[in-house]
């Protein structure tokens, strides 16, 4: 819907055409193809900002990059269960590594994320959507996120990459745990738009 | 199923940032096995991962580490699509782990008059954990505020309180301010998946003094 919105106000515009090296590209020729020069297409786009996410969490420098390892076997072993209408490249690539840390950094059991993936690959049916360029799509969510007031991005940052609970958030900000969640909450309102055009 | 009840949001973004500490996390998994919606939902919110994972500076590679992405493929075995081949009234699989013979094998510990619980597990500080709790049909809790966060999820049956009624895949989701009395619908026990991070409080003299007794 919102593609087509965007396109109407375009117009003269070509429309944008999935290049050959885009995420979403890359992941079906992994999948289909077993292509690894695809994976290390994607590897060059997508290592460095996982080891950044790594790093940020305390990981050191060889822990880091040994994540990063893990994350992107787990993408090849994992390929042919990805489809692109279930989300960006991206998102898919957040997941696995979130996974990791959860196990390999905090030492907790992924099994609820695993379970939950059996679950969702076994019994969803793919969107069917048009093929929207998801990381199009990831890019306008990128932007709305920088549209967030200053107090809203912090605990969404906090959160997402910095892996901290929200008793955590809010005992470093010094705000009320109430606080913590009513800004995320506030957050997803003003971005639920972006993010549901992604199906 | 018809889901009436959801978690609140911000849960749901702890569930998909990955920071619940393990009880809730089953828990939220376990809802979301039972809630299609659900899953859509928590797909938007991956996405604000994916998103924040896009803007991430890239930090600097080690020279060779491609090589030794590549060197190590082909030891790699690949994944298929699963099928969940187990019937229909099959416990869902984030919680089936803890009960491998389900819910009939359970070993109840008494815990009140028509109340009973069982653990399942601690979380990583053993500070929270994941349990069952059992309440006889039409028999009701005793009125107890939360000393922290509770999920409770319905695995079967049903039960009312001041927010209406919850029932199979319904997920209450209450902070510590909350205060409230369940009283199961009659007809079927109702067996609630729960994880809570502290001592449950109840009110009331005669609660005060059976709140040990119960080790709730």
């Amino acid at each position: 819907m919102y593609a087509v919105v965007m396109t109407n106000s375009d117009i003269g515009q070509p429309p944008v055409l999935p290049g050959i090296d885009d995420p979403a590209s890359l992941m079906l020729r992994i999948a289909q193809q077993q292509d690894k020069s695809a994976l290390a297409a994607l590897f060059g786009l997508f290592g460095p900002r996982v080891k950044s996410m790594m790093i940020k969490l305390g990981a050191g420098d060889a822990l880091a990059e040994d994540l990063v390892q893990e994350t992107f076997l787990t993408v090849w072993r994992k390929a042919a269960l990805y489809s692109n209408q279930r989300g960006a490249a991206s998102t898919w690539i957040f997941t696995i590594a979130r996974n990791l840390r959860i196990d390999q950094l905090r030492r907790q059991s992924n099994k609820p994320y695993e379970d939950l993936e059996k679950v969702t690959l076994a019994s969803d049916s793919p969107t069917g959507s048009m093929l929207v360029e998801r990381h199009q799509v990831i890019d306008r969510v990128t932007a709305a996120l920088t549209t967030l007031s200053e107090d809203q991005q912090e605990v969404v940052r906090l959160s997402f990459i910095h892996d901290m609970p929200h008793a955590r958030i809010a005992e470093t900000i010094g705000i009320p745990l109430g606080t913590v969640k009513s800004r995320l909450r506030l957050a997803y309102e003003r971005l639920r738009p972006m993010l549901e055009d992604l199906q | 199923m018809t889901i009436e009840h959801h978690p609140d949001i911000a849960t749901l973004m702890a569930f998909s940032a990955g920071t619940l500490d393990g009880p809730y996390a089953t828990v939220i998994a376990t809802h979301l096995a039972m809630s299609e919606g659900g899953r859509e939902t928590l797909s938007h919110m991956d996405s604000i991962g994916g998103a924040l994972l896009t803007a991430e500076p890239a930090a600097l590679m080690s020279s060779g580490s491609l090589d030794r992405l590549l060197g190590t493929l082909g030891d790699e075995k690949i994944e298929v699509v699963p099928h969940d081949e187990r019937g229909d009234d099959a416990l869902p699989l984030p919680v089936q782990s803890y009960l491998p013979e389900g819910l009939v094998a359970v070993r109840w510990k008494w815990t009140g008059p028509g109340v009973a619980t069982a653990d399942l597990a601690w979380g990583d500080d053993g500070k929270s954990r994941l349990m069952l709790l059992r309440v006889g049909a039409g028999r009701r809790v005793p009125e107890h505020g939360h000393g922290g966060h509770e999920l409770t999820l319905i695995l079967q049956g049903a039960y009312r309180d001041r927010f209406g009624v919850f029932a199979k895949g319904d997920i209450a989701d209450h902070d510590e301010d909350i205060e409230h009395q369940p009283i199961a619908e009659p007809g079927e026990d109702c067996i609630c998946l729960v994880a809570v991070d502290a001592r449950l409080t109840f009110r009331g003299r005669l609660m005060r003094v059976l709140q040990p007794l119960f080790g709730i």
